[in-house]
């Protein structure tokens, strides 16, 4: 097709071939054409099927206000023609279609389409119930959208920003863009977000002018170079705004391409004020056959001309309720359009340079009337026009029918602010009653028209969010409102939707098939406000989210007076008011997680990492996934383990013990110097939340562990729970600072002593005790521990020298054997010695009593007003409690059963903690948590397993610890 | 749901950076006037009105402080104090 030239308005590159395939065809488009526009220009006019009744649909908007254009791009289901760039090479075809868009096998339904009224799917396969499950496979198959295959991944680069700016200006036609200029020139940083790839709105491709002589386009391009000049404003183009929320925040998302580090990226903006300047878009004509390919609107074939050089049709009948429609029709008649009739629902108030225009065209214009029917099936090919009051009609031939009944402003983003929004008989708009605090409106969206009115108004609102930002701008605002005063006001509209006894095939909502007879069943069944017809019909729930019915709805039903509402009330607006793929939502989707000092060294030995809460750790080193080497060399041996990832916290002030004694169950006054005391935390309930070891180093200074779970929350949980006693004391978290090595085994005494002059005899560090102590000049705070069941030594050191201290303790037990092990390993070895992982073996509801720890709660301390107190009080002799048990299977030669299995009778009566076979005792034990029913010694525990087919293993109720339960090897 | 806090330390932050704590429901009570009833009372039941209510957050992405501020439920707006004392 070939393309008008010349025109200075025109966005393509003429030459810059790109080419891509459509379907079995490959086409050529140009570089700046969108993927719609190239396939326009190469005769596709069927660009897909409607969602029900597979009508043949074609262009009718340019900003994807609907769901006409969608097409799958590079295997991408419904994505929007009409705003994706062409790039050279990607594959595009057509979907919802049953062979070709132009012969759809399932165009049949149309035909149909009075068997299948409103709320059709609602109403006639709910009864009887089993219909619907059949039903609902063959609607699947003829109703929906593009197709995605379960193991779909979306492919592309994904981002997400959060600038800041004083000023956010929504929109990026001239009012937006006089706004940002009047608020960069107090000084304030703006954000400017446009949803076309270029600035200038609804004037950048007009070519008529304001009385000036300079033509319109012209001016905006202008204006959009002075605002591309100012550093302050930063703008982001192809990057509508899909939500606005108190406190200045507007979130959007933007296109990218081959040419950014993203393909779309989410926008989440901060500012101290908001502007909107969204304008308006062209208010649907309804008619019959009113979105057969070949009906569009006025602005949409005059742009398709004017930016990318095509002509939509070569004789075409306009039908306009506005005098943007006169202009569109006086232009397109210039660049080569024959028009056979323009019809102007107005009786009146046309702008007289403009009949005029048309006079000396000799295009007729027609007064008081307006399209009725669209004639034709895949394309148009005539055009039946009545007068406003039906008794007249007039059947005339085109193949371009270019119609729009007025303009309705964009108001998606004043809504999702609160703005109240009320119906203006002069413009037939919904105008903002009251705006909220910090948000501004400007331009075409409060029915201005004239270019210097719309500027005006722009710098009004650029000032005035200035203000709310903070500026000091009283005056020049006062200044730029008497401006405003002196130029035309908002422009009179018309509230007309359709001509009368239309309504059959005129369709008020495109994405899905609503017609406007749909809408008066909804009305005759009882529904009468906007919002419920909205939803019994469906209309403007689609991808377009009400782009193509507009203000069509609320308008319509007023009219009929069938409605409560006197006037007409604009159905609800809601995020994101452009649909937003959930890729961007999800952004980079960055994996980031912690690292021990100690990774990479781990890593060089076969360490297997993995991914636990915040932290990558080392889950075992060999082959083995029940790590027998590891846990047998720790046994007999002596292993070590990267327990970095515990939490370590200084707590020092005055006030310090009576914090730990707030929240440890423990009476931690009673501490000796060099000994660490266990002990827990609890909730408010009771539950178990923590347990640890505390150490005092100095008078009321403290040192103490959490598990790795706890330790991002600790600070804040002292904290809160200290909340009202301003206390002064001080807490570090220490947990990335220092690093943690367990030497464990009963030849770890041999391995410390080799690399420290300390004593480190079992009389003078014995178990539980707490030193000081240097290795080789690093500062160590070593801990006697026994977690694993072994002799062993918890060494804390800055991180920075963990990986010294690694090599160091590595070289020093070659001679006995050391190894490393691994998560898997240490939780056989504890679960074996009995000890407990909160989490592992409590959940939610387990109380210290219920783990049998209840022995470190000292009952005494209630002046502490203790966290839990009470509660432990309460629950200490609850019957009905889960309690935590030791188990082995009453067949010891089977396996484990799975962590978390379930243990059952005629009900859920408990489940494995965790279950391992042990090495040391040579068969499989567990922990359990039980109801207290089943919690006695030698009770027989039916398990119920994933796969297990009813037939239940069984467990016996045993004591635990199951090895060493008189604790020797960890005091030797 | 997006809005801002004051900090008393750092100023006003985006709500994203902070953690609710709770209506202000005073200290803790004392053990020895305690039922299990006004135990559970303390700690479980909110009021819940609409309007507005003083309550705790912590800035928890942030400097990590305990505090209360003011906040209007039905808008979610953080009321200032100075206003409030004003209306009264
Ligand atoms: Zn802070």
């Amino acid at each position: 097709m070939n393309r008008l030239k010349h025109l200075p308005t025109l966005r393509i590159t003429p030459g810059a071939a790109r080419s891509f395939t459509y379907g079995k065809h490959t086409f050529e488009g140009l570089q700046g054409d969108t993927v719609a526009t190239a396939l326009f220009a190469n005769g596709v006019r069927v660009f897909g099927r409607s969602l029900k009744y597979h009508r043949p649909r074609g262009l009718y908007s340019l900003d994807g206000e609907c769901s006409n254009t969608l097409m799958e791009v590079d295997g991408v289901p419904n994505v929007r023609t009409e705003t994706t760039p062409l790039t050279a090479g990607i594959r595009v075809a057509a979907q919802n279609v049953m062979g070709r868009p132009e012969l759809d096998l399932l165009g049949v339904l149309d035909a149909f389409s009075w068997a299948m009224p409103a709320g059709f799917y609602y109403r006639m396969f709910h009864r009887p119930a089993r219909v619907w499950p059949l039903a609902i496979q063959q609607i699947r198959k003829a109703a929906g959208l593009g197709r995605l295959s379960p193991d779909f991944r979306m492919p592309g680069r994904f981002d997400e920003i959060y600038p800041a700016a004083d000023v956010c200006v929504l929109g990026g036609g001239p009012a937006g863009l006089s706004a940002a200029l009047a608020a960069a020139e107090r000084g304030l940083r703006v954000i400017l977000l446009e949803a076309r790839p270029w600035l200038g709105g609804a004037f950048e491709y007009r070519a008529a002018d304001d009385g000036d002589g300079v033509a319109l386009h012209r001016k905006a391009r202008d204006l959009a170079a002075a605002v591309a000049a100012r550093p302050e404003i930063r703008v982001f183009t192809q990057a509508p705004a899909i939500g606005v929320y108190s406190d200045g925040q507007v979130t959007a998302f933007q296109r990218g391409g081959p040419d950014q580090s993203f393909d779309e990226r989410y926008i989440e903006i901060r500012a101290a004020a908001v502007v909107v300047a969204t304008g308006c878009g062209e208010r649907p004509l309804l008619f019959e056959h009113n979105e057969r390919p070949g009906v569009m609107q006025p602005a949409c074939a005059q742009r398709l001309a004017r930016t990318w050089g095509l002509l939509a049709g070569t004789e075409a009948v306009f039908s306009v309720g506005h005098d943007l429609g006169l202009e569109a029709a006086v232009d397109l008649f210039d660049l080569g359009l024959k028009v056979a009739a323009v019809a102007d629902i107005r009786e009146d108030g046309q702008d007289p340079t403009l009949v005029k225009a048309l006079a000396q065209r000799n295009i007729p214009l027609l007064k008081g009337w307006v399209a009725r029917k669209a004639h034709g099936g895949n394309r148009v090919t005539g055009a039946t026009l009545t007068s406003v009051n039906g008794r007249f009609h007039r059947r005339l031939t085109c193949d371009l029918l270019a119609a729009a009944a007025g303009l309705t402003p964009a108001t998606g983003p004043l809504t999702l602010a609160q703005s109240q929004l009320a119906f203006d008989p002069h413009t037939g708009y919904f105008l903002p009653r009251t705006l909220p605090k910090g948000l501004q409106a400007a331009g075409r969206l409060l029915g201005l028209e004239s270019w210097a009115a719309v500027t005006a108004s722009g710098r009004r609102a650029g000032l005035q969010a200035a203000a709310d930002a903070g500026a000091d701008c009283q005056a020049a605002i006062r200044e730029s409102e008497a401006a405003l005063r002196d130029l035309p006001g908002a422009v009179r509209g018309s509230k007309f939707v359709i001509a009368p006894g239309c309504g059959r095939k005129a369709f008020i909502c495109f994405d899905e098939d609503t017609t406007v007879k749909n809408v008066d069943q909804a009305m005759a069944m009882g529904f009468d406000v906007p919002e419920l017809i909205k939803r019994f019909t469906s209309a403007g729930t689609g991808p377009g989210q009400g782009g193509i019915p507009g203000h069509n709805l609320p308008l319509y039903v007023a009219q009929t007076g069938l409605s409560p509402d006197a006037h007409p009330r604009p159905t609800t607006a809601r995020p994101p008011l452009v649909p937003t793929l959930l890729a961007t939502y999800a952004g980079a989707q960055h994996d980031m997680s912690k690292r021990t000092p100690l990774h990479d060294l781990q890593v060089a030995c076969g360490g297997r990492m993995e991914r636990v809460g915040v932290w990558t750790r080392a889950r075992r080193f060999t082959d083995d996934p029940r790590c027998r080497t590891e846990i047998l060399n720790v046994r007999t041996n002596v292993g070590l383990l990267d327990a970095s990832t515990l939490g370590k916290f200084l707590i020092f002030g005055p006030d310090a013990l009576k914090a730990l004694q707030r929240v440890y169950v423990s009476d931690m006054a009673r501490m000796t110097p060099g000994r660490a005391k266990y002990s827990a935390m609890c909730n408010d309930d009771g539950c178990i939340t923590d347990d640890g070891v505390v150490v005092q180093t100095a008078e009321n200074d403290y040192y103490f562990t959490t598990s790795t779970a706890r330790a991002g929350v600790t600070v804040e949980w002292f904290r809160y729970h200290t909340r009202y006693d301003g206390w002064c004391y001080h807490l570090v978290n220490l947990t990335d600072a220092y690093g943690v090595l367990n030497l464990a085994g009963p030849k770890a005494r041999e391995v410390l002593s080799r690399v420290t002059t300390a004593d480190v005899s079992n009389a003078a560090f014995p178990y539980m005790g707490y030193r000081e102590m240097a290795i080789h000049g690093v500062p160590v705070r070593a801990l006697r521990l026994g977690f694993v069941g072994e002799l062993s030594y918890e060494l804390h050191v800055p991180s920075s020298y963990m990986p010294a201290l690694w090599d160091l303790l590595m070289e020093a037990g070659r001679l006995e054997g050391i190894r490393p092990f691994g998560l898997e390993a240490q939780n056989a070895l504890r679960m074996e010695k009995g000890h407990l992982i909160i989490g592992s073996e409590s959940e939610q509801r387990t109380t210290l009593h219920d783990v049998g720890l209840g022995f470190l709660w000292q009952r005494e301390k209630a002046d502490q007003r203790l966290v839990g107190a009470a509660a432990l009080m309460q629950t200490e002799r609850q019957p009905g409690r889960l309690k935590l048990v030791g188990f082995k299977m009453a067949d010891p030669s089977g396996p484990p059963p799975r962590d978390g299995s379930p243990i059952v009778d005629a009900r859920i009566r408990g489940y494995v903690c965790t279950a391992r076979y042990s090495f040391t005792l040579k068969e499989p034990v567990g922990l359990a948590l039980v109801e207290d029913g089943l919690a006695q010694e030698g009770a027989r525990l039916a398990i119920y397993e994933d796969g297990c087919q009813g037939q239940l293993t069984h467990a016996v109720v045993t004591p635990y610890p199951f090895y060493d339960p008189e604790g020797r090897r960890l005091r030797q | 749901m997006a809005f801002t806090i004051t900090c008393p330390v750092c100023g006003p932050r985006d709500g994203y950076e902070f953690r609710f704590g709770g209506e202000d429901k005073g200290p803790r009570p004392e053990a020895a006037d305690l039922t299990p009833a006004a135990w559970c009372d303390y700690v479980h039941m909110a009021d819940s009105r609409p309007g507005v209510q003083k309550e705790w957050w912590v800035h928890r992405q942030g400097c990590g402080a305990w505090f209360t501020i003011h906040r209007d439920t039905v808008a979610n707006q953080e009321v200032s104090l100075n206003l409030l004392e004003a209306a009264e």
